[in-house]
């Protein structure tokens, strides 16, 4: 992506964001029962999306690493940056959710079972983190990482469920692919924060693709040729 | 916005500085790796 496209993409981004943080605190309206504290959901929802999507292009990446017919260092390079983008998320996620469990319940922290897998979930990409950057022999690292990342996508199922498996004080999933119970202006208000945040994830696990490619491959030829 | 005001600021103002440093960060790890890349340059005309 040439400089002034990826100005343009940044600025679509951060335009985007802002108009849905402008509906999100001040346009929208307050929710019957939870009044203004649910505009939180504007920014908790959206999060956990991109953490879950984060972790299932790990987990695919990594298969797709790890196959012999269908490997390439693309895959490997997109799987850690696709985790690291999921760290942020995922953080943002059970930050924000402790905040909207004091008010809500009381609390900051319960060990509930929504709660409990998504601190999972953020071990897990940690936990992959750590292991690609564990071994001199990077390969080992990343193969070791890689079998983590397949491994931890049985989590995603286990998150989105839990709240119908287990009792739990986390409510249950407000939008579904079958239909949501959400007022629609707070769903479309909804849709484009996670839009919004799907572009930035995108832009951020690319950037970073960038620059491992530039670490790496800085002694060749080609890099030394396209590199600005 | 009055009821709850706390925790709404609390909580967009942590996801807007998380975002924030990780732009940063992203911004560090490309100049290192083109200023990498630059040297590499540097050595090969030295050469």
């Amino acid at each position: 992506m040439s400089a002034v496209r990826e100005r343009w993409f940044g600025l679509t981004v951060l335009t985007g964001l802002a108009v849905a943080a402008l509906f999100a605190l001040w346009l929208s309206p307050p929710d019957a029962q939870q009044g203004n504290v649910v505009r939180l959901l504007y920014l908790h929802v959206p999060t956990i999306w991109v953490a879950y999507l984060a972790f299932f292009v790990t987990g695919v990446a990594s298969v797709l690493w790890l196959v012999p017919r269908t490997r390439r260092t693309e895959w490997d390079l997109l799987a850690g940056a696709s985790a690291e983008v999921g760290v942020v998320f995922t953080g943002v996620t059970l930050v924000v959710g402790a905040i909207w469990g004091r008010p809500t319940w009381g609390t900051y922290w319960v060990w509930d079972a929504r709660i409990t897998s998504e601190l999972v979930l953020l071990f897990l990409y940690f936990g992959f983190i750590a292991l690609a950057n564990a071994f001199e022999d990077p390969r080992r690292g990343d193969r070791a990482a890689a079998l983590l990342a397949i491994i931890g996508v049985v989590n995603l199922p286990i998150i989105y469920f839990s709240v119908q498996w287990w009792n739990t004080l986390h409510q249950g999933s407000s939008v579904k692919l079958t239909g949501s119970s959400m007022h629609v202006a707070m769903l479309w208000g909804m849709l484009l924060m996670a839009l919004s945040f799907w572009m930035y994830s995108i832009g951020a696990a690319l950037t970073r693709v960038r620059a491992i490619i530039l670490e790496r491959e800085r002694r060749t030829q080609w890099v030394r040729a396209l590199a600005p | 916005m009055r009821s709850h005001e706390f925790y709404i600021w609390m909580s967009y103002g942590a996801a807007a500085l998380a975002i924030l440093l990780d732009i940063v960060a992203l911004r560090v790890r490309r100049d290192r790796a083109l200023a990498a890349v630059d040297e590499e340059r540097d050595l090969e005309a030295q050469d």
